[in-house]
């Protein structure tokens, strides 16, 4: 059943990606600060309409405080977030929690799941907070990524990988349009890491546009574009050739 | 989905929620035992406030005429005029007859004691023969068979013997102070000869003979000390003033006297219409008065204030005591809930923290525990109520001789008082939750 999972998203990652020019994310000078330490510098990018982008660095180097920031979870010390046109980044929580739920879906390098909900509760879960849960769509999303027949199962009793792609389920069930994955990959295996990146290779292709933070440089290699972070600074933006 | 989270809560904290819940329902139990002595104290403490004696004393109108001869108050009827025996059942008949728990006439006759002489003046030693009821039959409409006496209205007398039972005229209790000086003792037989100048010689001659047997010797503290006291029919016969009473003590349940009660004792007149309906609607004192009086157009009524105030007081202070406790067992409660909640949120932080960052509202997650709280407080509740009912049994039957049965207003009032408590309880934890930051607590900052 894995199997026949992974060939279809295989065969879906090959499919072209759908991108545009309308620019969905969109930073100006952003600085995030804890005290005196500069996490985050100035930061000048934007992200397109269907792209996919990975944001890599060396570990401290900031590129999970970008990625909070971009999540909506953190607000920056200093500079501008446009998410669709709309400056959020000094929005109050409450509001920035409307804007996860309706616009943002998020995966964890350390999954997040609830540990006394089964694999399709945790799915239902972001279903909950944003509108209806709804079974029958979770079990299909949960059938989509291949863990149709771990749909029962408590958290304890999935793998790491299966784990993941329950994380990213939950990410997709309100059909966000917006993809941001901390390390996806960073606490998986190789065939699991092999199995999630395809996942979101296919979900860009489907058109959702896709921030993946890793310090992989393997892993940034699947993306379309790549955004170097050190020491707080964006050091460089496109294809990595190092 | 609300209620998979709910439900998996109580699960996985099983042993936190129980303390929760057992602290309610301690809190519960205990405020249910206070709210049913709160609400039955005034009925219990008033009827054990009885045995300190009656409080109203009915005597004739014209007992309370007086004449000031040269600055002297004079009352040349006192002692002469008299109430009737059948008019005592129409003061169990007024609008507050329930609250009416005593009705005892009296009837007192100077008499001599045969072969007793006084100690100053070798004359016959002169005494008061004071008649009453012991437990008769006072027959009213409503019951037939209603009984009342001095058993029930001065159970501050202490007999050593046995009470005279009023169907036996010739039992009598002596008084402590002149058994003492006459050396009678139970079972002596006493000679009375009556001292009535408006008799005849031929009556006085009749009644020489009147022997009566002690039965127990009476110590009150008072004028019944130095008296006879025997059956109001004896009184009668010694006195020939058959089916009459001189004076009535009437043992009444009573409310603290407020603005308005003293406001009506000093002028009725003043009181507006409602004013007027709100106090002859209320149990004070001065209003089961008036209405006695209204019974017994004949007769005054007053109030023995020294028994009725104290009454008043010391059930107020009481009740509010009993209040103050409630209160603080609530706020107890409330802090003990607050503690356990606090520490819930903190094990759960990062699971609120991950609810937040998928877009749940504070609200949302608030709700999670406000609900968690509303069945604590619940379920703590109904047992803490159970287990007061029977706490409020077993105070009632212990303090009061008679168990205290739990009001049906205590019921909803303890269930919502809980629940208010354990919501009290939540919310200053929640207030945790809304400074809680995702990004915090899901990546440990």
């Amino acid at each position: 059943m894995l199997e026949v999972a992974v060939q279809a998203q295989t065969s879906a990652a090959q499919t072209a990606p759908v991108q545009s020019d309308q620019k969905v994310i969109e930073v100006q000078g952003l600085c995030r600060y804890f005290g005196s330490v500069k996490a985050l510098d100035n930061a000048d990018f934007s992200i397109s309409k269907g792209e996919f982008v990975a944001i890599m660095g060396p570990s401290g180097s900031g590129k999970t405080t970008l990625l909070n920031i971009l999540s909506c979870l953190d607000s920056p010390t200093a500079g501008q977030y446009y998410l669709d046109g709309v400056e959020v980044s000094q929005l109050e929580e409450q509001k920035r929690a409307v804007i996860r739920r309706e616009k943002i879906g998020l995966v964890f390098q350390q999954f997040h799941l609830i540990p006394y909900l089964s694999a399709v509760e945790n799915v239902m879960l972001a279903q909950h907070y944003h509108s209806v849960p709804d079974k029958a769509e979770a079990l299909q999303m949960l059938e989509t990524i291949g863990l149709g027949d771990r749909a029962t199962h408590l958290p304890s009793q999935l793998s790491g990988g299966e784990q993941q792609r329950v994380c990213i389920a939950r990410a997709l069930i309100n059909d966000c349009a917006i993809i941001l994955a901390d390390e996806p990959t960073g606490n998986l295996d190789e065939e699991n890491e092999r199995l999630v990146i395809s996942l979101l290779k296919e979900l860009n292709a489907q058109g959702r546009t896709i921030a993946m933070v890793t310090h992989n440089p393997e892993l940034g290699m699947v993306a379309d574009r790549i955004i170097k972070v050190r020491y707080g600074h964006i050091e460089s933006e496109g294809l990595d050739d190092a | 989905m609300f209620l998979t989270i709910i439900s998996e809560s109580f699960k996985q904290n099983m042993r936190r929620k129980l303390l929760a819940i057992i602290t309610v329902g301690l809190a519960a139990a205990l405020v249910t035992t206070l709210l049913s002595l709160v609400v039955g104290v005034g009925d219990k403490m008033a009827g054990e406030m009885k045995s300190y004696g009656s409080n109203i004393r009915v005597v004739p109108r014209s007992d309370t005429i007086n004449l000031n001869v040269g600055g002297v108050e004079y009352n040349p009827l006192e002692g002469r005029d008299y109430l009737e025996e059948d008019q005592l059942s129409t003061i169990k008949e007024i609008f507050w007859s329930n609250n009416i728990v005593g009705i005892t006439p009296f009837l007192k006759v100077p008499v001599f004691l045969e072969g007793a002489t006084s100690h100053q003046s070798n004359a016959p030693y002169k005494l008061n023969f004071i008649g009453t009821y012991f437990d008769h039959v006072i027959p009213i409409e409503a019951d037939a068979s209603y009984r009342s006496g001095a058993k029930i209205t001065h159970k501050y007398w202490r007999i050593k013997g046995a009470w005279p039972l009023d169907d036996k005229t010739d039992q009598v209790l002596i008084g402590e102070a002149l058994a003492r000086a006459i050396k009678a003792n139970i079972g002596d037989k006493l000679a009375l000869i009556i001292d009535n100048p408006s008799l005849s010689s031929a009556e006085k001659q009749k009644n020489a003979a009147t022997l009566v047997t002690v039965s127990g010797i009476v110590s009150t503290g008072e004028a019944e000390d130095d008296a006879i006291i025997g059956s109001l029919a004896m009184a009668q016969q010694l006195s020939g003033l058959q089916g009459k009473v001189q004076s009535i003590s009437v043992s009444a349940l009573t409310i603290p006297e407020n603005e308005l009660s003293m406001k009506a004792l000093k002028d009725e007149d003043s009181l507006s219409p409602k004013e007027y309906d709100t106090w002859y609607c209320s149990a004070f004192v001065s209003a089961i008065v008036h209405q006695i009086e209204e019974a017994m157009p004949n007769a005054s009524a007053k109030a023995v204030w020294q028994v009725t105030s104290g009454e008043g007081a010391v059930i107020q202070k009481l009740q509010t005591l009993l209040l103050v406790i409630t209160c603080a067992a609530f706020i107890s409660a409330s802090l003990g809930i607050s503690s356990l909640m606090n520490t819930t949120i903190m094990e759960r932080a990062k699971e609120i923290g991950l609810l937040k960052a998928l877009g749940a509202s504070n609200w949302k997650v608030y709700s999670i525990f406000w609900s968690e709280a509303l069945i604590i407080g619940a379920v703590g509740g109904l047992l803490g109520l159970l287990l007061g009912a029977g706490m409020a049994y077993e105070v009632g039957r212990m303090a009061f001789s008679s168990p205290l049965i739990l009001e049906p207003i205590i019921l909803p009032l303890v269930v919502v008082l809980s629940i208010l408590t354990a919501l009290i309880g939540v919310i200053l934890p929640t207030r945790a939750i809304a400074s809680l930051q995702p990004v915090e607590v899901l990546y440990g900052r």
